[in-house]
């Protein structure tokens, strides 16, 4: 015996010293946690230290409360290694445990901490069981019902333990969980899902006055995905309000042209023939204003200068009188209908005898004279133009009287000289330009009907007007029309009068007749009263009536004096002025009709403001003085 | 075992002892007489009262104790520990043969003992621990402000807290006894004899402070589950509740 003692310590000395090793005693052991998963048995767990090389055995003693006795534990393998399993006999509540570890090896022993226990406060249930996910509702909402049962051991039944329960859920892709307390509950819904979200659910509990378990294993649900029925009824709704807001632009562009006039009615801009506005958007007024500027004026030749002599008409006008050339609006209006033919009415050729102030001369060619007449005009309007309102300064002259179109005043608007600047070719289209562009005939609506023998496609007389108007302004001297009196209205008056004289057919200047008048006296309200003098033509001369002639301004003075430029009135013209006037019944309205031999139309020559003097025509309404010829 | 829980008696509530006791623990078994000193005077009202008291399930009763008892233990949980804490530890700790002032009465030691008591025994259990305690409170409140300790003032409050709490438990374990029969009735004394002084120097009050406390803390822990149990057995009608 003795002798397996010597040859044991031999082997241990030898395997010291063998190995070069050092042994110590074994370290402590640690971390003594107790646990009671139902409160009525518990288990202890410690955590060894370092063996000291040696092979170490672990040994648990406790004592109760109230004993001396020092006892071991009575089972080390139920829980596993390091720890110690209390069974129910060896279990007591509400009494203190004073629980110690001891290693023991080869060289020593080393006693742990003493840990005092009460088992009633290191509960520590197990997790719920058979947890269960239901997906519940209906199939716009539904919900998720999670049931469990508490872990078999713990004895909830009687009351000795009360389990209180938390459950988690989150998406799978998702990283936080969404915690919910429970209570006591064994049940548990929750609400507000994600319609095809697969979940993950926990749960967990624990005791009343202990600690909580782990978690239960997971359970998955899987929400099935549906359709949310609000959203359907708003898919039909955008639908619909797309349809009909589709109809609605279809119905808007259908309209346009009519929604456009209906919104922002056009608004009749003033036109040039000739004029050419994008030109003035370059910014190249000589551009713009060569258009308009007719080639061959101012004439460098004086070829045409005979038909440019013409019996002056001599005027007498009183000093305190406007020489105001009472226009036969008849004869006018034949002079304006064709700006060719009109040239009878031009040429204020004052063939017709009297004391009066205005000799007309219904003489020359009708085209030619007009034509000829024009770049004459054209010269003396450039020469004279300064300011071409004198026509326009004459609209409030514009009388009342109007009726079947005579023009009982003077027109202050009158200047159609400045169209003869056209050039002979574009006096159709000039008109026809006129026509588009004349301002509403609303002054003279009687004229332009009954007065005016214009075709139909020629009907606007208006345009006639508007070009001279145009033309005036647009002869260099756009600005000086605003200073005066609205152009507009102006214009307006302008082509009215226009209207039942110009005539845009240049078919009709064969039918021209030339209304002459006489200028008989000058009343006070600076009237030149004229009275017609011989007929036209058959057709035109019955509206003679109107006491609408255009004498031909030829010179004007610096004081607005005006001089007439006579017409030769041809053969043709004088017998049918006279023929007119034999016809002609005389008005007294502001014309006094004498039968006289055909004196050539008489051209109003109408005063011009500022020197400006229209081919041929002229607003006697504004204060002037003629020089007598 | 379980037989005399409706004992239509609520005779034994003792109004003029304490402040409208029933009102605090049981609303419902108020009288319409908020004074009850009345009720001495007038026995009409008791009859009244009596009939109220009738009328509510004694698990409900036992719902609200059980709440109440737990409240009562969290309290004293706290306290242990809140004194544990900010405390070096090195202080020795009470011989283990100083028992608490309570141990002298005689609870089971585990489920199976805990299950085999009786209602009543187990109601007059509770009730005499419950009652154990009173005196200790109000020496462990006075004794808080000769205490040398960082959580004073919380603990003194948590003490007064715990003195309420306990008060009206009481005032309800009188009234439920009354619904359980006589054995419920009894009511152990189990007096403390510590005297008003816990020590003479600082680690002397603590460690006698420390050790009342955690005698505290048992002592809810087993009043609230003898009254849990109680409140297991005696409603069938809720199961959810066990």
């Amino acid at each position: 015996m003795m002798k397996k003692v010597i040859l044991l310590w031999l082997l241990v000395f030898l395997m010291l010293h063998a190995e070069g090793t050092s042994y110590s005693l074994p370290g402590k052991p640690t971390m003594i946690t107790c646990r009671s998963p139902e409160k009525e048995t518990f288990t202890c767990w410690w955590e060894p230290g370092s063996d000291g090389g040696l092979p170490t055995t672990y040994a648990l003693y406790y004592r109760k409360e109230n004993s001396e006795a020092v006892l071991e534990c009575p089972d080390y393998h139920t829980a596993g290694e390091n720890s110690c399993f209390f069974n129910k006999n060896n279990t007591s509540i509400w009494v203190n445990y004073n629980i110690s570890v001891v290693a023991t090896n080869a060289l020593g022993r080393t006693f742990s901490d003493p840990v005092d226990i009460d088992v009633v406060y290191i509960v520590m249930p197990n997790p719920p069981e058979n947890v269960a996910v239901a997906v519940l509702g209906d199939e716009g909402r539904p919900f998720l019902r999670v049931s469990w049962e508490p872990p078999h051991k713990a004895d909830t039944r009687s009351g000795w333990i009360t389990l209180i329960y938390e459950l988690r859920i989150k998406l799978e892709e998702e990283d936080e969980w969404e915690i919910h307390p429970a209570g006591q509950q064994k049940v548990f819904n929750i609400f507000s899902l994600r319609s095809g979200g697969r979940y993950l659910v926990q749960v967990r509990c624990k005791p009343d006055h202990g600690f909580w378990s782990e978690w239960s294993s997971t359970s998955y649900a899987k929400i099935p995905g549906y359709f949310h029925q609000e959203r359907s009824v708003w898919i039909l709704i955008i639908v619909f309000s797309a349809f009909i807001f589709l109809i609605f632009i279809w119905l808007i562009h259908m309209n346009s042209h009519n929604l456009k006039h209906f919104i922002l009615p056009p608004v009749p801009g003033p036109k040039i023939k000739g004029f050419d506005e994008q030109l003035l958007k370059n910014g190249k007024s000589e551009d713009i204003f060569s258009s308009l500027v007719v080639s061959d004026f101012p004439p460098t030749t004086m070829s045409n200068y005979e038909d440019l002599l013409v019996e002056y008409l001599d005027v007498y006008i009183p000093e305190e009188h406007e020489l105001m050339l009472e226009k036969n609006k008849d004869s006018r209006d034949n002079c304006l209908k064709s700006e060719r033919s009109t040239s009878d009415c031009d040429s204020g050729h004052g063939s017709c005898d009297s004391h009066t102030l205005l000799m007309d001369k219904c003489g020359g060619t009708k085209e030619d004279r007009w034509q000829t007449h024009q770049p004459d005009s054209q010269m003396e309007i450039d020469a004279k133009r300064q300011d071409e309102a004198l026509t326009y300064a004459h609209e409030d002259v514009i009388s009342p009287d109007m009726s079947s179109g005579r023009v009982k005043t003077w027109p202050s608007v009158f200047s159609p000289l400045p169209q003869y600047s056209l050039k002979p070719l574009d006096q159709p289209s000039s008109l026809e330009m006129a026509k588009q562009h004349c301002l509403s005939d609303t002054l003279f609506p009687p004229c332009s009907l009954s007065s005016c023998q214009t075709q139909p496609s020629h009907s606007t007389k208006d345009g006639l007007g508007s070009n001279y108007w145009k033309f005036n302004f647009s002869n260099k001297q756009l600005h000086q029309l605003h200073p005066n009196t609205e152009p507009q209205q102006q214009l307006q008056a302008h082509s009215d009068i226009n209207i039942c004289s110009a005539s845009a057919n240049p078919q009709q200047h064969n039918q021209r007749s030339s209304e002459y008048v006489e200028v008989q006296r000058v009343n006070e309200q600076d009237m030149v009263l004229l009275h017609p003098v011989s007929s036209g033509h058959g057709k035109r001369c019955p509206e003679m009536n109107l006491a609408e002639n255009y004498s031909k301004v030829k010179v004007m003075g610096n004081d607005n004096v005006l001089l007439q430029l006579q017409r030769e009135m041809t053969e043709k013209e004088v017998a049918m002025c006279t023929y007119q006037q034999d016809q002609q019944t005389s008005e007294p309205e502001t014309i006094t009709t004498t039968p006289q031999k055909p004196a050539a139309c008489i051209h109003s020559a109408l005063p011009v403001l500022d020197e400006r003097a229209a081919s041929g025509y002229v607003d006697t309404t504004t204060m002037f003085t003629l020089p007598t010829y | 075992m379980y037989g005399s829980l409706d004992v239509p008696r609520c005779s034994n509530v003792d109004a003029t002892a304490h402040k409208s006791p029933v009102a605090t623990f049981f609303p419902h078994c108020i009288p319409f007489s908020s004074n009850l000193s009345d009720l001495t005077l007038f026995p009409a009202p008791v009859v009244y009262m009596v009939a109220m008291c009738r009328a509510i399930p004694i698990g409900n009763l036992l719902d609200r104790a059980s709440q109440h008892s737990d409240k009562l233990h969290s309290l004293s949980t706290m306290l242990s520990t809140m004194l544990a804490q900010d405390t070096d530890a090195s202080y020795p700790t009470l011989s283990r043969m100083k028992m608490c002032h309570t141990s002298s009465l005689q609870t089971p030691n585990d489920k199976q003992q805990t299950l085999q008591v009786s209602e009543p025994e187990l109601m007059s259990l509770a009730r005499s621990l419950l009652q154990a305690w009173t005196d200790p409170l109000l020496v462990l409140s006075s004794s808080v402000n000769g205490l040398s300790h960082p959580a004073q003032s919380s603990i003194s409050n948590q003490l007064q807290q715990m003195q309420e709490h306990s008060r009206t438990l009481e005032d309800g374990l009188n009234i439920l006894s009354g619904r359980m029969g006589s054995p419920a009735q009894a009511i152990f004394s189990l007096p403390y004899r510590g005297g008003t002084d816990l020590g003479h120097d600082k680690i002397t009050k603590l460690i006698n402070f420390n050790f009342l406390l955690s005698c505290l803390r048992r002592d809810t822990h087993k009043i609230d589950s003898f009254l849990k149990v109680l409140r297991c057995r005696a409603d069938k009608r809720q199961p959810e509740l066990c």
